[in-house]
């Protein structure tokens, strides 16, 4: 019980601090009226012993109809001259005026004299002294405040409310929908990220690769464990090398296996299926040439097509044409022309995300209006008939998996050819 | 006089007693807002603001021209009878007539929108203007309706107050200056009142208590007599800043006031009375003041990155408020309206405060879709509902500090009971008030008497109760401004009776 007056004699008469009934409360876990009790009860305590040891302000609640107070001191009322005038300002009806006054101790009596009566007083704080500024009794509060804000503590509330009501805040749980799409994203960036060193890669190893991927004549196969390489080991660029040819081995027997799987892939995998055999294999010097000698026409024509799509988005639309143009053609911009799909089928309807540009209006700093472009995905579904599928349970997670690769690869190998 | 010794044996100035301190319970609320200055998500700007003055013709005049034709029937002057004309372009010259209108009151001093196209400024700034009325007598008063103008002279004039945008009737004869000699002037007078408990019912009070006797002999333990009435506290101005803290302190025995930790057992029982707290505007202060004009090259410079620009905007007044209002929400619910200076639209009628101002506060905010009015209630200004079976009508003070501009008095609590008297909450806008083109409907005619109409942000308090023709009665009660004058207002829910509580450090 005698627990207060230690904590007490250790923050006012040690520490110099300012303790506030409120602060005493929290810290020490009593109500605040048995707090006031305390602070009462320490003040009187030490001041028996030694008068003036510490100091004490008071809380003074109680009606004061119709006194107007007498200028006293420096005591800050401004109020005082408006005060008389109040009651009978343009017809008021007469009302019940209170006052709720932090009175310091040595003018306790005297404020005391102003009130009609007092019908609640009690020791607000104790301090080492007399207070020459209320920011310290705000510091105090402000300390209450924080501890208040505590995430388990129970504020000892006086009056609670039976009928409070409070939102439960549910984090929205992260759809299925949202998320699915997410992974895909990283993805694919990791992909491009890890471009650069795979294509060095595939240049590096040229010469072995081509009669492997000659031997497995499905170039889709051979893509898949590049891009895979390229997601998941982004980081390691020694492993994807070691491993490449193994990997590649691996996934053309693979291939070969699932002969009918690339039917299944549709216009997702036809970039692939048609890049693939210049990118990856033999021929690769001769594209590159020709991509260097045809740029300049290349571009001209991609300009103007990139001109006429301003006004409609198209984009939505490209995934049949990369089919019908050669991969040169989406050499200048990779990104924008081969449109990636992450597609899953089910029941029948393909779903997917598709790689699209939009357009978005944007203020500069300037206040200019600025068209700008920006790579986005979209979703989409389609009422496609099912590709036949032989082996329907086998190859539907192996086809996601290398669908996936196929469009990262193919990006990036046609990144790399551009260069 | 109270004296030392009369208050030393109080029961907090003795020994930590051992009795387990009895927990209070609060007061429910019975609130029930109404959303007649809701503004839907689709409107639009682009219209004229003539229509407002249209509707509000339409809507009051019929009842002026009956208390007119009441007052006025039959009445011979100079061997003439007073004729009623329907439009203002069919005064004639000579005749003795009444007819009612829009009052137009022209000031060299009041802002005008034509001045400012002139002058080919398309963004106007608030005014600053601190009065519109000059007392060189170039204001002039005109009667209009959506036929013509007709400029009011008359000795009459000055004892009445007369605003833009009130509806009148007035009687007289037009003299050779073109100009109408008013020679009285009638008003629509109070509207109808609802009666008590119209909109929702009085519930708990018989209905829970008489059940478990019990829990009602614990709460009677700590008052005086049976059944203490609800009361419902008024602030305004509150005027959390983040550089002037001189009423910190005052704003922390407020919230300790509220939440009942101050004072005594006694008094506490009574503070568990007060069942809900209306801030009526400025819960913000503007800082404006403390940033003067600084060059706008220089600020555009500085890069924001993310968020806001701190250079520009400190975030630590609503951080102040919303701990204010987390502090307190969960022992009592709160009605918040916005004031001239919150992050609310300025022009009137103001919406609410966004919940997102509030991290902390929202978790008591409505939930979407629901009916149920929020804990934490932030509403329209000007806003009406039903509290405690009584329909309250408040605004956070542009209305009538607007209406302050145009009268040479400082007669706050009776320009609220000409708005009463006139039907409408603001009758200067859209002219010198900012507001809303209103097309479809005038929000600002009161259709129905309020029996409490409170206008926050006042320099100094006020109250009075009006009484109308029918045996309306109407409180009005002028809140003032915290941030000046540290006062909260505190009313009785069955008697409508007014205390005033300052707190003073």
């Amino acid at each position: 019980m005698d627990k207060y007056k230690k904590f007490l004699a250790e923050s006012v008469i040690s520490e110099d601090k300012v303790v506030t009934y409120r602060l005493l409360s929290r810290t020490l876990g009593v109500h605040v009226n048995t707090a006031k009790q305390m602070l009462y009860d320490f003040h009187k305590s030490q001041n028996d012993r030694r008068p003036g040891a510490i100091h004490a302000t008071y809380l003074v609640y109680g009606s004061k109809d119709g006194i107007s107070r007498s200028s006293y001191g420096s005591d800050g009322d401004i109020e005082m001259a408006s005060s008389p005038p109040d009651v009978d300002y343009l017809h008021n009806d007469t009302f019940h005026s209170f006052e709720l006054t932090l009175i310091p101790e040595e003018r306790l009596k005297y404020e005391l004299g102003f009130y009609d009566e007092v019908a609640s007083i009690h020791v607000y704080s104790i301090e080492p002294g007399p207070m020459k500024d209320m920011a310290l009794l705000v510091d105090a509060a402000e300390e209450v405040l924080k501890m208040d804000e505590g995430e388990d503590f129970v504020k000892p509330n006086v009056i609670v409310n039976p009928k409070l009501r409070r939102k439960e805040r549910t984090r929205p749980a992260s759809k299925p929908v949202s998320g699915a799409p997410k992974p895909v994203k990283q993805e694919v960036k990791p992909a491009f990220s890890a471009t650069k060193p795979a294509v060095v890669a595939s240049k590096a190893k040229e010469a072995p690769k081509p009669i492997q991927e000659k031997a497995s004549t499905s170039a889709a196969s051979k893509k898949p464990p590049a891009l895979k390489r390229g997601a998941s080991s982004n980081s390691g660029i020694m492993q994807a090398f070691s491993k490449a040819s193994t990997k590649v081995k691996k996934d053309a027997s693979a291939g070969n296996s699932r002969a009918a799987t690339p039917s299944g892939d549709d216009s997702g995998m036809h970039p692939m299926s048609d890049d693939g055999e210049d990118d990856a294999a033999v021929p690769h010097p001769k594209p590159r040439e020709a991509t260097g000698r045809k740029s300049k026409k290349e571009r001209e024509e991609e300009l103007r097509r990139m001109m006429e799509e301003d006004d409609e988005e198209e984009e939505q639309e490209k995934a049949p044409t990369p089919e019908e143009e050669p991969v040169e053609e989406a050499v200048p911009e990779p990104e924008e022309e081969e449109p990636e799909e992450v597609v899953t089928i089910s029941n029948g309807r393909r779903r997917g995300k598709r790689r699209i540009m939009r357009k978005k209006q944007v203020m500069d700093e300037d206040g200019y209006l600025v068209t700008i472009q920006e790579p986005g995905w979209e979703s989409f579904s389609e009422d496609e008939a099912p590709p036949p599928k032989p082996k329907p349970a086998t190859s539907a997670p192996a086809a996601k998996g290398k669908k996936a690769a196929p469009k990262g690869q193919g990006s990036i190998m046609s990144f790399f050819s551009k260069k | 006089m109270v004296t030392l010794e009369d208050v030393l044996d109080s029961g907090m100035l003795k020994k930590p007693s051992e009795d387990e301190p009895e927990v209070l319970e609060r007061s429910d609320s019975d609130y029930h807002p109404l959303h007649t200055f809701t503004l839907g998500k689709d409107l639009q700007y682009r219209q004229q603001f003539a229509d407002i003055y249209f509707l509000r013709l339409t809507k009051i005049k019929p009842a002026v021209e009956e208390i007119a034709s009441i007052a006025w029937e039959g009445t011979v002057i100079g061997g003439e009878t007073a004729k009623r004309v329907e439009r203002v372009l069919d005064v004639r010259q000579g005749e003795l007539c009444w007819v009612a209108g829009t009052v137009y009151v022209d000031m060299p001093l009041k802002p005008n929108i034509l001045e400012d196209v002139s002058k080919d400024r398309w963004i106007s700034a608030p005014s600053t203007a601190q009065h519109y009325f000059s007392d060189d007598g170039r204001d002039a008063v005109m009667l209009e309706d959506d036929s013509g103008r007709i400029r009011l002279v008359g000795s009459v004039l000055k004892s009445h107050i007369l605003v833009t945008g009130c509806i009148i009737a007035a009687m007289g004869t037009e003299n050779i200056n073109g100009e109408f000699d008013v020679i009285d002037i009638q008003i629509a007078d109070l509207p109808p009142q609802p009666g008590r408990w119209e909109l929702s019912k009085p519930s708990q009070n018989d209905t829970k208590k008489e059940p478990k006797p019990k829990s009602e002999d614990v709460e009677m333990s700590g008052s005086p007599s049976a059944a203490p009435s609800k009361k419902i506290a008024f602030v305004s101005g509150l005027e959390f800043s983040g550089t002037d803290t001189s009423h910190a302190m005052d704003l922390n025995l407020l919230l300790e006031f509220l939440l009942g930790d101050v004072v005594d057992p006694a008094t506490q029982a009574e503070l568990s009375q007060i069942s809900r707290l209306i801030i009526a505007g400025n819960s913000i202060a503007s800082e404006a003041k403390e940033h003067p004009a600084e060059d706008p090259a220089e600020r555009k410079s500085a890069h924001k990155k993310y968020g806001y620009d701190s250079s520009s905007y400190n975030p630590l007044p609503s951080q102040l408020l919303d701990k204010f209002l987390s502090e307190l929400l969960p022992s009592m619910p709160i009605t918040l309206l916005p004031g001239a200076h919150d992050p609310a639209n300025a022009s009137y009628p103001q919406q609410p405060i966004h919940a997102a101002m509030f991290p902390k506060a929202r978790a008591y905010t409505v939930l979407p879709g629901s009916t149920e009015p929020g804990w934490l209630d932030t509403v329209t200004n000007p806003w009406e509902g039903e509290v405690e079976g009584w329909r309250f009508l408040g605004t956070g003070g542009q209305n009538l500090d607007d209406m302050c501009k145009y009268v040479p008095d400082n007669n706050r609590l009776g320009l609220m009971e000409a708005m009463c008297r006139w039907r409408c909450s603001a009758p200067t806008a859209p002219d010198t008030l900012w507001a809303y083109p209103f097309q479809d409907d005038e929000p600002f005619v009161m259709k129905k008497c309020p029996h409490l109409y409170f206008v926050g942000c006042q320099p100094e308090f006020g109250t009075r109760v009006i009484q109308g023709p029918d045996g309306q009665m109407v409180r009005l009660i002028a809140v003032p401004s915290f941030a000046a004058t540290r006062e909260i207002i505190l009313v009785d829910t069955e008697t409508l009776d007014v205390s005033r509580v300052k707190i003073a450090t």
